[in-house]
């Protein structure tokens, strides 16, 4: 995200939570993102591509769908009175194609909020992505499933 | 029933389900058995303090309680990303690695 | 008219929400071990609160306040996953145990970057 752009976004950021769109709080926003946005100005990426936004939001559309199916599994987990032979716990070793810093992160904060994974570290060389698994009955098919669903999604979205 | 009688029906229920869990979570937090437990059980104690603070808005109508609820969600994520360090830290200077659940009742 | 469907329909998200947040609790207190519990308060919990601030949003008729509930709803979904990770990592490297039905372990604590 370029500088005018991104000080653009978090002025109206900040009139929206602020709760008021007058010209005098829009340029006091826009006065605050610049200077936030001037500490940081080293570590800002290239600009982001509009094109890719059906992509994000296609992303978004997932995302919310695999938290509301995980927060029911979890639901029904809990409630079910033989819970403890049904819960198969595990930590499962999941290959990592995503490269980038950006990616890893996204693709962890995912997966910790979809059905039954819970990311908990990163190998050293970033090739592998340790995950916590509810119940594992089938290895194989969990990874395919977040290698497919997820992670193929992201890289799209960053390509 | 009209909608507003069910309104302040569903926040009366919503208040004793909230309690509830609520109540829940401390014996969770009593009991422990270890530290990173308790540590989880707090971080949902933020979470169901901010839903709490989401049916009084609705059910009072005073909206301005809504950036209380955002206020206390920023130092509910600070002090877990706190006590994370904390475990951290402390796991590796005074004591061995392989420790399992018997420690915290300091 | 839409208000009074608004209305029943928050009243609904209500109880759904607070319904989450119970199952959270149920979950903390009944699953075995650390990292199961997280899954509960992670997830359950997260849905919940989200509910909750949705169900705000739609009896609020105010713009400026629909967007606080929504920046507080996208500001729980951004911190929820970073704090389990982050407490999960924590308390793996101290070396709490998973439970004894754990099936797999393919996490060796010395690949991993301290």
């Amino acid at each position: 995200m370029n500088f005018a752009l991104g000080s653009i976004v978090l002025a109206l950021i900040w009139a929206a939570i602020t709760a008021s769109f007058t010209l005098l709080n829009l340029i006091l926003g826009w006065a605050i993102a610049f200077m936030a946005l001037w500490l940081i100005r080293k570590n800002l990426a290239s600009p982001v591509l509009f094109s890719k936004a059906r992509k994000i939001v296609a992303l978004g559309a997932l995302f919310f769908y695999e938290l509301a199916l995980s927060a029911i599994r979890v639901a029904f987990l809990v409630l079910k009175p033989n819970m403890k032979a049904q819960l198969k716990p595990g930590f499962i070793a999941f290959p990592l194609t995503a490269k980038s810093d950006g990616e890893i992160t996204l693709l962890a904060n995912l997966i910790t909020l979809t059905p039954g994974t819970l990311s908990v570290d990163v190998s050293k060389d970033k090739k592998v992505l340790y995950v916590h698994a509810l119940s594992v009955t089938d290895k194989e098919a969990l990874i395919k499933s977040i290698a497919d669903g997820f992670e193929s999604k992201i890289i799209e979205v960053f390509k | 029933m009209s909608s507003v009688e069910f309104l302040n029906l569903a926040g009366t229920i919503s208040f004793g389900i909230l309690s509830l869990a609520f109540f829940l979570t401390i014996i969770r937090i009593i009991i422990g058995p270890s530290l990173p437990d308790r540590v989880i059980a707090l971080d949902l104690l933020v979470y169901i303090g901010i839903s709490y603070i989401a049916v009084v808005v609705i059910y009072t109508g005073y909206f301005l309680y809504l950036d209380i609820a955002s206020a206390l969600g920023l130092v509910g994520f600070l002090a877990t990303v706190a006590f994370a360090r904390f475990i951290l830290h402390r796991g590796k200077t005074d004591e061995p690695v392989k420790k399992s659940d018997k420690e915290t009742n300091s | 008219m839409i208000v009074t469907i608004f209305q029943y329909f928050a009243g609904f998200l209500m109880l759904l929400g607070s319904a989450f947040c119970l199952l959270a609790a149920v979950g903390i207190l009944r699953l075995p071990d650390i990292y199961t519990r997280m899954h509960a308060a992670s997830k359950a919990g997260t849905m919940g609160t989200g509910l909750l601030l949705t169900a705000i949003a739609f009896v609020a008729f105010d713009g400026a306040i629909i967007l606080r509930a929504i920046a507080a709803f996208v500001f729980l979904l951004l911190t929820a996953p970073v704090a389990a990770h982050l407490l999960a990592r924590a308390a793996f490297l101290t070396g709490h145990k998973p439970t004894e039905m754990t099936i797999i372990n393919e996490l060796d604590i010395k690949k991993l970057d301290k």
